[in-house]
């Protein structure tokens, strides 16, 4: 065999030599595309089910932040009635809490001061005939002016004649309000079994209180009937003791 | 963990057993009914902090709070003052006074609670901003 044949036979061995490891080369790479899809397809289908875990956990928290936002409103409405119980049994217990007349007085100047938030108040009591209301006690205004009121005039005079709670507010101005009445913010009749025995009149309020709240309606209420009942007691007490028997 | 001693200074009966349930559960509670009174009760007992009424009869919050602020003993002792004149002036006056801090009649007791833990830390802690 001549040198020029052999080589020939040598390059097409050669030649499918390279095909044949092309071919391999190829399907490895082919498999390893197919192995590749089939792990990014499961990539993707875990991809799925995270995604859902991820909206179901985003959903739960979601409603636990509204469970937490409305168990610490619950909290601070349960804060807000225990404060609001508190100030009722400090008010309750004060005026019940002596048969002293002046003590009685006091009680009521400290609950419109401290628990109300006013340092211009006066209390009434209705004299014997029924007719005119006589100041009794008060704090921060013009005793002269205060001294009396006629049943029937003015805020204060019909609070006494209805036995109805005043409460000032934009859209009840009294037109008819008297004198010395611009400031007023509440009449409270005293009630004693449902007669009307006085009246405790609040004028304007301290200045940082941003207007009344629903405890302060809540001790107007206490006050109408708890106040009326203490004075009472105090007025007897002192008469049973005027008259040697206690 | 020992409570921590808060003195309440007001002459109004009303205000104290206000306070007194508001900060009874959590603190050790002295009081006193004056001035006078309350100079005495923080000398002898030299509380953890003084809540303060400003207007009372005979000696008033503002001077119970100088007298206090320049004794050894009791200078460095957090004082509140109570108040029913919230406004700028008067507020003024009370730091001048030597106050830490300042609350308003009708006290808000979560605004108490706040501003006696700001100065003591919790109520069993040791954190304290003022001494």
């Amino acid at each position: 065999m001549d040198d020029s044949k052999r080589d020939g036979r040598d390059s097409g061995e050669y030649a499918l030599k390279v095909r044949d490891e092309t071919t391999r080369y190829v399907k490895e790479l082919l498999d390893e595309n197919a192995k590749l899809r089939g792990r990014v397809s499961e990539l993707e289908s875990e991809l799925g089910r995270f995604d859902g875990e991820k909206k179901t956990l985003e959903q739960r928290l979601s409603l636990m932040e509204i469970e937490s936002r409305r168990q610490l409103s619950q909290f601070v409405d349960v804060e807000m009635q225990n404060a609001n119980v508190a100030n009722l049994y400090v008010a309750s217990f004060r005026l019940h809490g002596t048969l002293e007349r002046e003590e009685v007085l006091a009680a009521i100047r400290e609950i419109v001061i401290n628990l109300i938030g006013s340092e211009e108040l006066a209390v009434f009591e209705l004299d014997g005939s029924g007719a005119v209301l006589r100041l009794v006690s008060s704090f921060g205004v013009d005793e002269k002016r205060w001294r009396h009121v006629v049943v029937g005039d003015g805020i204060i005079g019909r609070a006494a004649q209805t036995g109805d709670l005043y409460v000032a507010s934009p859209g009840n101005a009294a037109a008819d309000r008297a004198a010395g009445e611009e400031s007023l913010t509440a009449c409270i009749p005293l009630l004693l079994d449902g007669k009307v025995t006085g009246a405790i009149a609040v004028f304007r309020m301290l200045e940082h209180k941003r207007g009344l709240e629903d405890v302060d309606h809540e001790l107007f209420g206490l006050l109408a009937r708890q106040a009326a009942t203490a004075l009472y007691c105090s007025s007897l007490q002192e008469r049973i003791a005027a008259a040697g028997l206690g | 963990m020992q409570k921590k001693k808060i003195l309440l200074v007001d002459d109004s009966a009303t205000a104290l057993m206000m306070e007194q349930m508001v900060l009874g559960k959590d603190y050790d509670i002295v009081v006193a009914k004056d001035g006078a009174e309350a100079l005495k009760v923080a000398v002898a007992e030299v509380p953890d902090l003084i809540l303060l009424d400003v207007m009372m009869p005979k000696m008033g919050g503002f001077e119970v709070c100088r007298i206090l602020r320049n004794l050894e003993l009791t200078k460095a002792i957090p004082i509140i003052l109570v108040t029913t004149r919230g406004e700028a002036k008067n507020v003024e006056a009370g730091y001048a006074s030597g106050a830490s801090d300042y609350v308003t009649k009708p006290i808000n007791n979560r605004e108490l609670l706040t501003k006696i833990q700001r100065h003591l830390g919790s109520a069993n802690g040791s954190g304290n901003e003022s001494r």
